[in-house]
């Protein structure tokens, strides 16, 4: 069984909200210890 | 890093995925992100800028807006403590578990298994015995407990570097595992596939804001614990939307280690979805040890990884909810923080007894309901009150910009006095409708609900007031 359309959109969509987003606030915590 | 293991819990792996399938699948997503920005954020950067701001515990941070208001810091760090004696004997299934899964011990009778381990009496009105592996287990949580949290701050960051990526490498490795078995897809469309209908119905949008506030750990006194340990010029804000996306990315992940495993389980069996638990213990329990007992090769390998995975998620957890009171008690009465840990871990283990005994499962799920549900509901709406009505919360939205690259705006202020407090607010008169029209537990007599629900939150309420009147070591001394 494949997945429908529909799931593979809401997962695409879970991960580039949380997993983008962490990526996106750890990337900036990091760039203000340099500072 | 402490904050995410502390938000990151037993919680993420049993609870999320289960509310995610029941409310609309993937569409869930949708008012879950919602609630995490509008509601789940804004709370912890309060929580981190109260604790950053007041240099102290829950406590110290609600008597410096006013000294009556001393009692809600008390209540804030005693109601995690109540949590923590049920959520350790969870911890004392897992551990005993773990070793089980050396052989499979449960085969394929988990549920008949779970049972005689509990030493189950069916009843919460016939205690039984206490059963010795979950004694076992209670001992080896509540010590680590006071090992970790006695030499203090700087011990709790040597632990979560290890505890916080561990876990989750476990949980990658098993989400990988289960998507490779036959029906994982299955599984997977069952936990993702949107039903957007369910976005008109109001209980699907409660559970989402319910769902952010039990899980980030808030209003439980950990996050103002913790910020009060943090440099001065850290950037709060940035901390809270790390804290925030860290705690519902693993909860996100978890649903894909669950599914593809009841996908699994589905499909070998031939059984439906509903016919299986997929939510709370008996997720962990029962489903999950099943599934890994059907598994063609490495079985123990994976139970033994899915139970460290679950022991490592919950020591953070389960710590951090030791800490704030510890802490707190340190603080007021400068009792060496090696004795107030002895204290708070010994009392602990004590409490925890009653739910080792053969009828604890079903006292540990009572105190459960009203703590989640009218507990910790109520102290978060406390917060908001105080510190956005009894105190100028611009003032704490000035401290939180002093070193927070993101800038708060008026936006924060509504939030935290108006839209949060009102969904706090309805959240708790719905749940108390619900349970007066719908008696969640019609077989147990009202004095039990009173004793093992509702006491326990009017005690801590008394002694909240009562630590509270008793004096500090500094005011003992200025007198």
């Amino acid at each position: 069984m494949s997945l429908p359309l529909s799931a593979i959109l809401m997962l695409i969509f879970g991960a580039v909200v949380l997993y983008g987003g962490l990526a996106y606030f750890v990337y900036r915590a990091f760039k203000g210890m340099k500072k | 890093m402490a904050a995410i293991g502390s938000a990151v819990g037993l919680g993420n792996v049993w609870r999320f995925p289960y509310v995610c399938y029941e409310n609309g699948g993937g569409a869930f997503l949708i008012p879950f992100f919602i609630a995490i920005f509008t509601a789940g954020i804004p709370l912890l950067i309060l929580e981190f800028t109260v604790g950053h701001w007041a240099r102290g515990t829950p406590p110290i941070g609600f008597k410096k807006v006013s000294k009556k208001w001393e009692w809600t810091g008390w209540l804030t760090v005693l109601m995690p403590f109540i949590v923590a004696t049920y959520y350790v004997v969870v911890m004392a299934w897992c551990f005993s578990y773990m070793i089980y899964s050396i052989d499979i011990r449960w085969g394929l009778q988990a549920e008949s298994f779970f049972s005689s381990f509990l030493g189950d009496t069916g009843s919460p009105l016939m205690l039984g015995g206490i059963s010795l592996p979950i004694l076992l287990g209670l001992i080896a949580v509540w010590v680590s407990i006071f090992l970790i949290l006695y030499k203090g701050v700087k011990r709790i960051g040597k632990v979560v570097a290890l505890t916080v990526p561990i876990p989750t490498i476990l949980l990658i490795i098993l989400a990988i595992r289960g998507l490779t078995l036959p029906g994982a897809m299955e599984g997977i469309s069952y936990y993702l596939t949107p039903d957007f209908s369910k976005l008109g119905d109001v209980n699907v949008w409660l559970a989402a804001y319910a769902q952010v506030f039990f899980s980030f750990s808030l209003a439980q006194g950990i996050m103002i614990t913790y910020a009060s340990f943090l440099k001065k010029k850290s950037d709060l804000t940035n901390n809270a939307f790390i804290v925030a996306l860290a705690d519902a990315g693993t909860a996100f992940l978890a649903g894909f280690a669950v599914f593809s495993v009841v996908g699994y389980l589905t499909v070998s069996q031939g059984v439906g979805i509903d016919g299986l638990t997929i939510a709370g213990p008996g997720l962990t329990f029962i489903t999950y040890p099943t599934a890994v007992s059907l598994l063609p090769f490495a079985a123990s390998i994976f139970g033994i990884f899915f139970f460290i995975a679950l022991l490592t998620f919950g020591i953070d957890s389960a710590f951090s909810m030791i800490e704030p009171i510890t802490a707190s008690v340190n603080s007021k009465w400068k009792i060496s923080k090696i004795k107030a840990t002895a204290i708070m871990c010994v009392l602990g283990f004590f409490f925890s007894l009653i739910f080792a005994t053969g009828g604890g499962i079903y006292l540990l799920e009572i105190l459960d309901h009203f703590v989640t549900n009218f507990g910790l509901v109520t102290i978060g709406l406390l917060e908001c009150i105080v510190f956005g009505w009894l105190y100028r919360l611009y003032r704490l939205r000035e401290h939180a910009n002093k070193t927070s690259d993101i800038m708060l705006g008026r936006w924060w202020d509504i939030l935290i006095k108006y839209i949060i407090p009102m969904i706090l607010i309805f959240l708790l008169v719905f749940t108390i409708i619900q349970n007066v029209t719908n008696n969640p537990y019609p077989d147990y007599p009202g004095w039990l609900i009173f004793l093992m629900g509702i006491s326990p939150l009017l005690i801590i309420t008394v002694a909240s007031f009562i630590l509270m009147k008793i004096k500090g070591k500094k005011e003992v001394m200025e007198k």
